[in-house]
């Protein structure tokens, strides 16, 4: 199964704003994706209760996986979003 | 050490005419709890307009900014229910869920409440439960006895 390792560049880590978008996204690809910290269980990326059961903080690093047609591409986009500190895009947030 | 739940942040039968009205009962039981600063709930209120904090199945866990840390006296959080449900950007939430917490405690706290209300069991027990000592039992962090 593809797997991508992505360091979470977000600066109050992924939660909030930062988990929102990373959520959304995850949901709107054409394959389901799941990440996981770690050895723990792989889990929804598209579901906020489960991202935000991570507790990843700045500078964790995630895995995420994904399997089907499209897999590589839908975990690209979700990599290079977490590779951004998406706080940065939100000035009143910060 | 104060106990990141008090029970006088606990309510179970509050209503609120919005989702502003329910985050600043959630944010003045922190308050209440000798938490934060009022200064605090005001940051609550600029958290939501930025982004929603509805974590979905009917729950929020409303928190502050970063700008707000300041007003943070120790890791606290507060439980709010509003069984009439409140109008929260589409959303209909029934639970408020209020954060504070300094430096870095946010993440690992959102983490702790994520799991429990990932459990089926312990959020229906959330949503259900007369007893403020069951919520306040639940909302225990992991590893921690309730002192007697």
């Amino acid at each position: 199964m593809p797997e991508r390792t992505v360091t979470i560049a977000s600066r109050t880590g992924l939660h909030a704003r930062p988990a929102a978008i990373f959520v959304k996204a995850a949901a709107e690809q054409s394959v389901p994706v799941r990440i996981r910290v770690g050895d723990g269980s792989p889990v929804p990326a598209a579901s906020m209760l489960a991202v935000l059961s991570l507790g990843a903080g700045h500078g964790t690093e995630v895995i995420l996986d994904a399997d089907g047609p499209g897999a590589d591409d839908a975990l690209d986009a979700l990599v290079t979003l977490l590779a951004r500190d998406l706080d940065a895009e939100e000035a009143a947030d910060a | 050490m104060p106990e990141l739940l008090d029970r006088a942040a606990v309510r179970l039968d509050a209503k609120a005419i919005g989702r502003d009205d329910a985050i600043r009962q959630c944010g003045a039981a922190l308050v209440g709890a000798g938490a934060v600063e009022p200064a605090y709930v005001d940051t609550m209120l600029e958290r939501e307009r930025s982004v929603s904090t509805y974590v979905g199945e009917g729950v929020a866990i409303p928190h502050g900014t970063l700008a707000g840390k300041d007003a943070v006296h120790h890791d606290a959080v507060s439980f709010v229910r509003f069984p009439d449900g409140v109008e929260w950007n589409g959303e209909q939430v029934v639970l408020c869920i209020g954060i504070a917490a300094r430096g870095d405690g946010h993440v690992r706290l959102l983490s702790e409440l994520a799991q429990i209300l990932l459990d089926p069991e312990q959020a229906r027990a959330l949503r259900e439960t007369n007893d403020i000592d069951e919520v306040v039992r639940l909302l225990q962090p992991a590893g921690e006895e309730v002192a007697e």
